[in-house]
């Protein structure tokens, strides 16, 4: 599988010039990003995740340790042409949302009825078509984050860098990105999504990176990394809720959770006790949990906690 | 090129206010001076007509200055520059961006200065060489001023640059006048005010193109500078 973002042992530390002090924001990561996925980059406020893509951008340079985009070197100013990116806090020029898109557009070297063209269709697929000619300035968080969009895809770039493309989006604006991002991938985009949005990210990412205080702790298939650990959830009638851990009882029934591979013996000891067995249920973990998990571990060194 | 030209032009867009508010501004100073009696208050004329160009220059620096900590600020720079443009690219859309700013001033103020000077007795082809030269001593000023805010903020950049062309014109008047050539803005700027009536000047192409030479020496030093700069970090 082709690579086409990688990050190569990269450290990247912050140094305050008035106070002498260091932040290393990024320490040892490494990480590489397959054609054709989509990818979730999660972690914590201050985990590392947006000194990551600055750096794949060329925003800023490596304190050690390198990376490539789309094959060449990070910072690499054509390469940027095949690559759509869309910053956290989306700041753009008080224009017209159209003539804004083709200015974008023209700066990647695009040019004539296509940029016309492209410009008038992105704004149509975020649903921006009726305020093409409204002043960007006057837009709304939400609408500004839509023509950040549409910015980013005006190239009909090979790679998409999302950093939180939903946060200021209402839930139908959501499905519309959800569903973007899936007709991208279907046509052999590849997206580096960073989110805090953890069910969207779990929705349409085909693996995903947990980074926490620069270091990558979980990087994995999701179905892989919700099913490690997977868990059973019994309820049962008739019995005591002392007799399981975290057992809890309410409306007559006690509920608890096991792990899948003990789910026989606990049954077991349901019905020895002479309880009711009313539900068997399998209880896949969530990013959620995953990130609270990650995000509860003390820091790692360089690479552990991969999986 | 094409980059680059986007990038001055929309520099020169987003400042359209302050262009606007100095554009009136030598209207309305050209207004009053076409309804005096020109050859009565020619003098007067004059001098307000060197106190405008004199401002254009304290304008350069300020755009020069300011351009890029704006442009982190409000972080519309990575929006520029995720697209397939270079630093230096960027640099130059910049440094072209204040030159245009300033050019447009010292246009508007030589069409003026035409109309109210050419009047009074004041050679019209002198004013366009003068406004040359305050182009070029924008442009060198305004790109010293980059450089300087490609690391330091728009207030210390101001201060550097004011040193930095200073120094030479304090060097020109105690060592002789060949040190005040070393950064020719000082120059430039006494070519216009040392205009009178009674001796317009002799026309001197040499400090201009010291000027158009140094600005790119300062543009290449400011885009080796700004290529070690992380943008995306707060400025402050």
């Amino acid at each position: 599988m082709r690579i086409v973002l990688e990050f190569d042992n990269v450290a990247k530390e912050y140094r305050s010039f008035a106070s002498r002090r260091r932040l290393r924001a990024l320490d040892g990561f490494s990480l590489a990003v397959e054609a054709g996925e989509i990818f979730g980059f999660l972690g914590p406020n201050g985990a590392g995740k947006s000194t990551a893509i600055h750096l794949a951008m060329g925003f800023m340079r490596a304190t050690s340790g390198s990376g490539r985009l789309l094959g060449e070197p990070f910072g690499h100013p054509a390469t940027r042409r095949r690559v759509g990116f869309l910053a956290e806090s989306v700041a753009l020029y008080h224009r017209p949302a159209q003539r804004l898109v083709r200015f974008y557009g023209a700066l990647n070297g695009m040019g004539g009825t296509h940029l016309e063209n492209r410009a008038r269709q992105v704004l149509e697929i975020v649903g921006l078509q009726d305020h093409a000619n409204r002043n960007a300035g006057k837009f709304s968080r939400g609408m500004l984050q839509r023509v950040g969009l549409a910015q980013a895809m005006v190239n009909d770039p090979e790679l998409l860098i999302l950093d939180e493309p939903t946060s200021a989006l209402d839930p139908l604006a959501r499905v519309m990105v959800r569903e973007l991002l899936l007709r991208a991938r279907n046509a052999g985009k590849t997206i580096f999504l960073s989110s805090h949005l953890l069910s969207e990210v779990e929705l349409v990412c085909d693996r995903v990176a947990v980074l926490h205080r620069g270091r990558l702790a979980r990087l994995g298939r999701t179905a892989d990394l919700l099913q490690a650990g997977e868990q059973t959830e019994i309820v049962v009638r008739a019995i005591a809720a002392n007799h399981f851990d975290g057992a809890i009882a309410r409306d007559g029934v006690v509920s608890f959770s096991v792990p899948a591979h003990t789910q026989r013996a606990a049954l077991e000891k349901v019905w020895a006790l002479g309880g009711e067995v009313v539900s068997v249920n399998p209880r896949r973990r969530s990013l959620e949990e995953i990130f609270l998990e990650v995000t509860a571990e003390p820091p790692s060194s360089p690479g552990a906690g991969v999986s | 090129m094409k980059p680059v030209l986007l990038i001055a032009i929309n520099f020169a867009r987003e400042q359209r206010w302050p262009i606007l508010t100095l554009l009136l501004w030598v209207l309305l100073l050209a207004f009053l001076g076409l309804v005096t009696d020109v050859h009565r208050q020619r003098e007067d004329l004059l001098f307000v007509f060197k106190q405008d160009a004199v401002y254009v220059l304290a304008f350069s620096v300020f755009f020069g200055g300011s351009a890029i900590y704006n442009e982190r600020r409000s972080r519309r720079i990575l929006g520029v520059l995720s697209k397939a443009v270079g630093r230096q690219q960027y640099l130059s859309g910049l440094v072209l961006g204040v030159t245009i700013a300033c050019g447009l001033y010292c246009f508007a103020l030589g069409l003026t200065g035409s109309w109210t000077l050419g009047d009074a007795g004041f050679p019209i082809a002198r004013v366009w060489f003068l406004m040359i030269c305050l182009v070029a001593a924008c442009a060198l000023a305004g790109t010293v001023a980059l450089m300087f805010s490609t690391f330091l903020n728009p207030f210390f950049a101001a201060g550097a640059t004011a040193i930095v062309l200073g120094l030479p014109a304090l060097a020109g008047q105690l060592l002789g006048p060949r040190w005040g050539y070393v950064i020719p803005v000082w120059e430039l700027g006494a070519t216009v005010v040392n205009s009178s009536f009674g001796s317009p000047g002799k026309a001197s192409w040499f400090p201009v193109v010291l000027a158009a030479a140094e600005t790119l020496a300062f543009w290449l030093l400011s885009a080796r500078i700004f290529s070690y700069v992380d943008i995306a970090v707060a400025v402050e």
